[in-house]
């Protein structure tokens, strides 16, 4: 008779059934993974006390009996201790071992033995190759072993797993992020623009929406001009991030002295050249905080200028181009 | 500012008496804008439009590219530096020239019924 498969209990969680990890294991990890080897054997002509001392030295509950690689009986520690008290320990194994004992195959599932050992009530089974040879022994030690063995690797592998793919995103998002830094020379007319064209390249490759492409152009455009223009030299750094993109322009001088009247359009301290060139209309300033979602300025005369805008690349219900 | 309905910039060549400096001339142009200040064209120029000023400096295509205007319209018989047409071919840009002054150059837009 077949034994009734036992129950495994299926966790609910919600609608979804779930598995546990040890459940899964059950099923797939067979009786050879679990059982030890190669078997400690006794020969039917070992006496019961030399099986006494095996069973002391590996600390083993039961010794299978074999003669030339096949299984002819069993000796378990509760033989022993009978024969201890009935006299006969001296007898060899053939004599009071349990002879064709239960066994095991070793390509059973480990749900499969776990059934047997509770249908057996034995502490022990001796484990079959197809070809009947004597391959190992099995405990439920063994099996418990064996399945915290593998969970701890299942562990350390989807620990490994979650580690390569935040790896993996940081490479990502590093790669998505690209910074562009340019220094940015006084009165170098001819070099405005050159850094909002690399930008504007950038997001029509990403796919930007034309109006915020040419409202970071605008901001980017606006502070190189003002650099060039107003300042003693300085650098714009432009960060196109996933969502945003960053642009700051700082000079090393020589501030502006009424940052209020700086930002009321057609106000304007440029010389005679640049507005020749159609610079210095005053409308600079109020153009980048107009074009941007988020605009600060910071002056003094010590330490100069900084200007840091911020435009929302993706806005809620912008249209991708 | 409305966005003007698309309109053929070619019959509109002899009218103003422009030249086509680019090797690139758009079909359609979206209405007109006049400024020669660069930051003035930033804030208010609209994409698509003919942007007529005297400013001949690569800036100039530099803001036309940035706002997406279609045509440069140079008045008042000025000619921009051959190195700054190369720069405008690269970036679509067209550069028009033509002899009259930006005043006259709107009369006559205004008249061809870009308004």
């Amino acid at each position: 008779m077949n034994p009734a498969p036992p129950v495994i209990p299926v966790a609910r969680a919600g609608n979804a059934r779930k598995v546990s990890v040890a459940q899964v294991l059950v099923y797939e990890l067979r009786v050879r993974d679990a059982m030890s080897a190669p078997p400690v054997t006794a020969h039917p002509k070992t006496t019961l006390r030399e099986i006494q001392h095996l069973m002391k030295t590996h600390r083993f509950s039961g010794v299978p009996i074999t003669d030339d690689g096949t299984l002819l009986g069993l000796v378990s520690i509760e033989d022993i201790i009978r024969a201890l008290d009935k006299g006969y320990i001296n007898d060899v194994a053939e004599k009071h071992m349990t002879p064709n004992p239960v066994t095991l195959r070793d390509h059973y599932s480990l749900l499969r033995a776990v059934a047997e050992f509770d249908r057996h009530g034995f502490g022990r089974f001796p484990v079959l190759d197809t070809s009947n040879r004597l391959v190992g022994m099995i405990t439920r030690g063994d099996i418990t072993t064996c399945l915290m063995h593998h969970l701890e690797k299942r562990a350390e592998e989807a620990l490994a797993h979650e580690a390569a793919l935040l790896a993996q995103r940081a490479a990502d998002e590093k790669a998505q992020r690209v910074v562009l830094r340019a220094p940015v020379r006084t009165g170098d007319y001819d070099s405005a623009g050159k850094i909002s064209q690399r930008m504007r390249t950038i997001l029509r490759e990403r796919g930007i929406d034309p109006d915020i492409r040419r409202r970071a152009a605008v901001v980017a455009y606006e502070a190189e001009t003002n650099i060039i223009i107003h300042s003693l030299g300085g650098e714009i750094v432009v960060t196109v991030e996933p969502e945003r993109v960053i642009i700051e322009a700082n000079d090393v001088g020589p501030g502006i002295e009424n940052i209020e009247q700086a930002m009321q359009e057609g106000w304007s301290t440029a010389g005679r050249l640049p507005r020749e060139l159609g610079f210095g209309a005053g409308m600079g300033l109020p153009n980048m905080k107009r074009c941007s979602d988020k605009f600060e300025i910071v002056s003094n005369s010590e330490t100069g200028t900084r200007v840091r805008a911020e435009i929302h690349l993706r806005p809620a219900g912008a249209k991708p181009e | 500012m409305k966005t003007h309905p698309p309109i053929s910039l070619r019959p509109l060549l002899p009218v103003l008496q422009a030249e086509v400096l680019t090797d690139h001339l758009p079909e359609t142009i979206r209405g007109c804008y006049i400024s020669d200040l660069l930051s003035d064209v930033l804030a208010h120029a609209e994409p698509g439009v003919l942007w007529a000023t005297v400013q001949v400096h690569r800036n100039v295509v530099s803001v036309a590219a940035m706002k997406d205007v279609a045509a440069v319209l140079i008045t008042c018989g000025r000619r921009p530096d051959p190195a700054i047409l190369a720069e405008a071919d690269e970036e679509g840009i067209a550069l028009l020239a033509t002899p009259l002054s930006t005043y006259e150059a709107a009369g006559k837009l205004w008249e061809a019924g870009i308004r």
